[in-house]
């Protein structure tokens, strides 16, 4: 693109974005609505794979050990379980440590040691898997180590729990790109009714010997520059929206609202970039019919 | 010879055939009518002349060039060395005389220097001096039709294709851009006019082609037409 034609091209934009200004209004805020669904679903997307990932963090194995190990042999099967494939963090629960724990779930005035007497319970082990999906198979393992008595996992809730998860990030994903294809329809159907009515010109321009590149650069910097502005109203009113739910309620479910800064910044800076991406698709989409003289 | 056509046949996908086995040439140069009624194929011919359609089959070359081989990225350079003048006019109605005419040359590139010494030049070769400013809809037919003249020689093209330039306009006006016409063709550029104004095509007393049905039934050197 030669520098004089880069001027030229801006000016021809914005002529026409003043000449067409209840078309291209219409347009913007298309993509303004367009992109604050999408914005919405996005954020209702992070914060369901926020609690996503909660949840499947809190999956660990608890290894049971027998009852007269002594602290080497103890030691040796923590080795043991830290050697294993996938396994992120082994903790150590002493039997007098599980017992007050127990008795915290109890009220006061109980005495649950005064009641059994001797402490029933064995010292155990809390692991975590790198991959949470990956704990049966190293209960598994666990359950083989000389000295481990037992293992639990949450067996059979675990495996719903995953296939819950998974079904609630595939459903996301598919009402995203539902959305985007949405917008990008509309943002075509708004532009073609621009591009036809300047129709004349196109098929002048093309008669007099203009390039294919030299008719679209001015529509694509005008569905540029509509994407654009629609996606930063858009992104105005979700980042205002939103942080004033941060603010205002904080949690949903017991999970807190997902507020890092910087994961939301590169979220509205995407928003941004994919309104200016729809604009180009779409005029895309609705010229090419027209340069075919 | 500037332009040639060799068996040229054009079937729409309507199933209408609008060109039936042409074969012509056109020297650099010359005055030429393309005679014939409406639905005789003069439209057709006229648009496979600077490719906006396409042979279905058969050879046309403009100067030398096979334009049915041509790609598509080369049909621009084409285009740049044919003008067209249409019956409608095609102005843009929301530019000014001058505007129109820089459009012109604004697409293929041209630069400010360039636009600003060829304007003038142009606006009064075809008599519009002191109309530069006017907008499509204040100016009468004829003065339309200079516009539109005014923009196809813009780019200095080696042929100027009219179809029906006169068709919208009383006798009187016809004949003077008839006149204008010749003008533009004694300065060395070949003109190409598609018409069934006989009276006109009488009165030139130039080569006429007379297209029926999508064949030649006749070419004569010197105002002569069967229909």
């Amino acid at each position: 693109m030669k520098p004089a034609n880069a001027i030229y091209f801006i000016r021809e934009a914005a002529q026409s974005l003043s000449r067409n200004r209840v078309l291209s209004l219409a347009t913007i805020t298309t993509v303004a609505v367009s992109i604050l669904i999408l914005g919405i679903a996005l954020l209702m997307t992070v914060n369901t794979g926020n609690i996503m990932n909660r949840l499947e963090s809190d999956v660990q194995v608890i290894a049971f050990l027998d009852k007269n190990l002594t602290s080497g042999e103890i030691s040796a099967v923590r080795h043991s379980i830290e050697k294993i494939d996938g396994v992120k963090s082994v903790k150590f629960v002493s039997r007098d440590e599980a017992l007050k724990k127990l008795q915290e779930s109890y009220s006061k005035d109980y005495d649950l040691k005064a009641t059994i007497g001797k402490n029933p319970l064995p010292n155990t082990f809390d692991v975590k898997a790198k991959d949470p999906h990956q704990v049966a198979i190293i209960a598994a393992k666990i359950n083989r180590i000389n000295g481990v008595y037992k293992v639990n996992y949450g067996q059979g809730v675990v495996e719903r729990l995953f296939q819950v998860t998974r079904w609630v990030r595939i459903v996301s994903i598919g009402f995203i790109v539902l959305l985007a294809a949405g917008a990008v329809f509309l943002i075509a159907t708004t532009i073609r009714l621009a591009i036809f009515a300047r129709r004349k010109e196109i098929y002048l321009m093309k008669l007099i010997g203009a390039t294919d590149w030299f008719v679209r650069w001015p529509f694509f910097i005008e569905g540029m520059f509509m994407g654009i502005s629609g996606s930063l109203i858009a992104v105005l009113l979700l980042a205002l929206g939103y942080n004033s739910l941060v603010s205002r309620i904080g949690t949903v479910f017991f999970m807190p609202l997902v507020s890092d800064p910087h994961l939301l910044s590169q979220l509205y800076l995407s928003l941004i970039g994919i309104g200016a991406l729809l604009g180009m698709i779409g005029t895309y989409i609705s010229i090419n019919r027209f340069l075919k003289v | 010879m500037l332009v040639q056509f060799y068996n040229v046949s054009k079937k729409y996908d309507n199933g209408v055939i609008a060109l039936n086995d042409v074969s012509l040439k056109i020297d650099r140069g010359e005055f030429l009518f393309l005679m014939g009624q409406s639905g005789a194929g003069k439209s057709t011919l006229v648009k496979l002349l600077f490719r906006e359609e396409l042979p279905t089959r058969g050879q046309i070359f403009v100067a030398s060039r096979s334009i049915v081989r041509m790609r598509r990225s080369d049909i621009p350079k084409l285009r740049r060395n044919i003008g067209v003048i249409f019956q409608d006019f095609k102005l843009l109605e929301t530019k000014t005389v001058k505007e129109n005419i820089a459009f012109a040359m604004q697409v293929v590139g041209a630069s400010k220097r360039d636009m600003q010494a060829r304007i003038p030049e142009i606006i009064k070769m075809v008599g519009l001096h002191g109309r530069e400013d006017s907008f499509p809809a204040q100016l009468s037919g004829g003065e339309q039709q200079r516009v539109g003249i005014a923009r196809a020689l813009a780019n200095r093209p080696l042929v100027l294709i009219a179809d029906e330039p006169t068709g919208n306009l009383d006798l009187e006006t016809a004949q003077e851009i008839m006149e204008l016409l010749y003008d533009i063709n004694r300065l060395g550029t070949t003109v190409i006019m598609a018409t069934h104004a006989r009276e006109l095509v009488k009165a030139a007393n130039k080569r006429v082609i007379t297209l029926d049905k999508g064949k030649v039934v006749s070419d004569t050197p010197s105002g002569e037409c069967l229909l």
